[in-house]
């Protein structure tokens, strides 16, 4: 959990009610019976506002986390159980559900298919919104600000507004149940926020940098790769992260552009096993943790980044 | 200074192709709203304005846009609701305080997919672990998705845990700009917590919660995957909102031309609705700082 310090240090800044410095003493002249009293009071006051400021937060804990908590231990309980023990805990874990999904379901394929979409995403999104991006920073041309405030609002149509248009045009394009139709679609919800967020990072660059390398003899587009980029590392992770989950977390397009088992990701595969067979929930849960997993990962790695692009509002949800 | 040819090159490029998988899309579906498609290999035919008033007249093209508006007022209410609440109390100090508020942001990250199979293992009504906690109370429970309100309920369920963080980050990052001597002098003039936080406290977050009750409404509204996942729309309609309407008409009836008129008009009613709020609450630029 980098990046934290700065944050709770500024949080602590503000003092709320029942945690500043006692200020209120007891006045002279009352009897001394009366102040040890009043002390008391106050300071049981204390401690039950500490206790209720606990009993909240682990509520916000088990709130947040028990239903992912409860997903993972039932996809680890052994199947023949699932359906008659509820136990919270138990030893040992046993993973036949997960060999019972690799066995009988394309999981592998499902997953192998998701990591290509979500690389490929990634990929051409940071470079095309670097390019973008920069561009109107430091371009000279008309029209700058409708061309960030268009990536807003493409940003907020509605998904099956791009997805019925492109579903037409992907058959008469040969693009039906193809990954590549399906990596256009990604690009599509993916590169507003790209662009977005990297134009934010690049206008608050300050131009003398490039500048300095200029005069040293660089051309605007080596500043470019050799400057600005490894400058903007911060912006093209975050970038790159919610890229990522945007592409990961697809159900959408995946459901709507592919039709084929070997075609699926990982969502659309996911969600049709409930379908196909309906007691499966030992394969449905591991396959739904298995998708969770990578993505815990990376948050646990790149915490930061993901408040700093949640509060530039990055991911639609 | 002149402009580097290859950088000017590369931007016209990049936005071209933005322009074509973006921008194309959109005026195909616009297109294709004014055309009958009956699938997707045969002819197109011109049918003018057919589309939508036929979608006009389709009680359940209102149904749905009800269905829509009541699932996302009541997710948004709770969403912002319950966010101030936990943003509050991760505001105070307390041991493990950096630990808790990434745990509390969590849910927000998972895919769609996997929120909805959790509330539906949680809730199933034989299996479930709902039904088991209840049953040791002698409590029976029907099956959610069998009643519109419990299947509505579940839909708003889902959505406000899933998409709270977003707002309770929101609103941490925006009490950090709300200055502490508001809340000392508040103190000296005898004010409790209660009224510091209508009086200070609330309208510190304005204009925070301007934009995201504006963001989280276009998302709510436009939802579909969610929805689509947990109920299909039923029972009987129940839940089915505009853009389930439209994936129905579209992918389900293969009527192409109908799915992209009720898109459209969804789209029209969502860009009024917020040309009106933002009439109603500008977004104070001067105040917001990212």
């Amino acid at each position: 959990m980098t990046g934290n310090a700065e944050r709770s240090s500024t949080v602590s800044d503000t003092r709320f009610p029942g945690q500043g410095p006692i200020r209120h003493q007891p006045s002279p002249q009352r009897p001394e019976g009366a102040a040890r009293e009043g002390q008391s009071r106050k300071l049981f006051k204390k401690t039950a506002a500490k206790i209720g400021l606990y009993a909240a937060v682990i509520a916000i804990c088990v709130y947040s986390f028990f239903p992912i908590y409860w997903m993972m231990i039932s996809s680890v309980r052994p199947m023949e159980r699932l359906f008659l023990d509820s136990s919270l805990v138990f030893w040992p874990p046993d993973f036949a559900s997960y060999t019972s999904l690799f066995q009988q379901t394309n999981y592998l394929v499902n997953f192998m298919n998701s990591v290509l979409m979500a690389v490929g995403t990634i990929v051409v999104s940071l470079v095309l919104s670097a390019f973008i991006a920069y561009g109107a920073t430091r371009l000279r041309f008309r029209g700058k600000t409708t061309l960030v405030a268009s990536m807003l609002f493409a940003y907020m149509f509605p998904p099956l507004m791009l997805a019925i248009p492109m579903a037409a045009a992907f058959r008469w394009a040969g693009l039906t149940d193809s990954l590549w139709g399906l990596l256009i679609a990604h690009l599509a919800i993916s590169l507003p926020l790209a662009v977005w967020l990297l134009w934010g990072f690049f206008k608050a660059m300050p131009f003398d940098l490039e500048e300095a390398a200029m005069v040293d003899g660089c051309s605007q587009f080596e500043a470019f790769v050799k400057v600005v980029l490894p400058l903007s590392a911060p912006g093209l992770i975050t970038v790159g992260i919610f890229s990522f989950l945007l592409s990961w977390a697809d159900y959408v397009f995946a459901l709507i552009l592919i039709m084929s088992d070997q075609q699926k990701t990982l969502p659309v595969a996911l969600a049709s096993l409930l379908g196909a067979h309906d007691l499966r929930w030992g394969e449905v849960l591991a396959g739904a943790s298995l998708i969770a997993l990578p993505l815990f990962v990376i948050f646990i790695f790149c915490y930061r980044y993901f408040v700093a692009g949640l509060s530039a509002g990055a991911l639609k949800g | 200074m002149a402009q580097d040819w290859r950088i000017v090159t590369l931007f016209i490029g990049s936005i071209l192709v933005l322009g074509a998988i973006i921008g194309g899309p959109l005026v195909y579906a616009i297109m294709l709203s004014f055309y009958s498609a009956k699938s997707f290999v045969g002819e197109l035919q011109w049918v003018g304005l057919a589309n939508y008033a036929k979608a006009i007249q389709d009680p359940l093209f209102w149904q749905s846009f009800a269905n829509g508006l009541m699932i996302a007022l009541s997710a948004i209410f709770l969403q912002v609701v319950l966010g101030v609440g936990i943003a509050l109390v991760l505001n105070r100090r307390f041991f493990g305080q950096s630990v808790v508020r990434a745990v509390s942001i969590l849910p927000y990250f998972l895919p769609t997919v996997v929120a909805c199979l959790i509330a539906q293992w949680i809730l199933d009504p034989n299996y479930g672990l709902l039904k088991s906690l209840l049953a040791s109370f002698g409590i029976g429970i029907a099956d959610w998705s069998s009643q519109a309100f419990t299947a509505r309920g579940t839909i708003v369920l889902v959505s406000v845990w899933l998409w709270t963080p977003f707002v309770v980050t929101c609103v941490l990052a925006g009490l950090q700009t709300i200055p502490t001597q508001l809340y000392e002098a508040a103190r000296v003039d005898g004010a409790g917590p209660w009224r510091q936080f209508w009086h200070i406290t609330l309208p510190g977050l304005r204009s925070v919660l301007v934009v995201v009750i504006l963001l989280r409404g276009i998302w709510m509204f436009n939802k579909f995957d969610l929805i689509w996942l947990l109920t299909k729309g039923g029972p009987l309609n129940q839940t089915e909102t505009l853009p389930t309407l439209a994936y129905r008409k579209s992918f389900l009836e293969f009527n192409l031309g109908g799915g992209a008129a009720v898109a459209t008009i969804s789209f029209l009613i969502l860009a009024g609705v917020m040309l009106i709020y933002l009439r109603l609450f500008p977004i104070d630029d001067t105040k917001q700082e990212r």
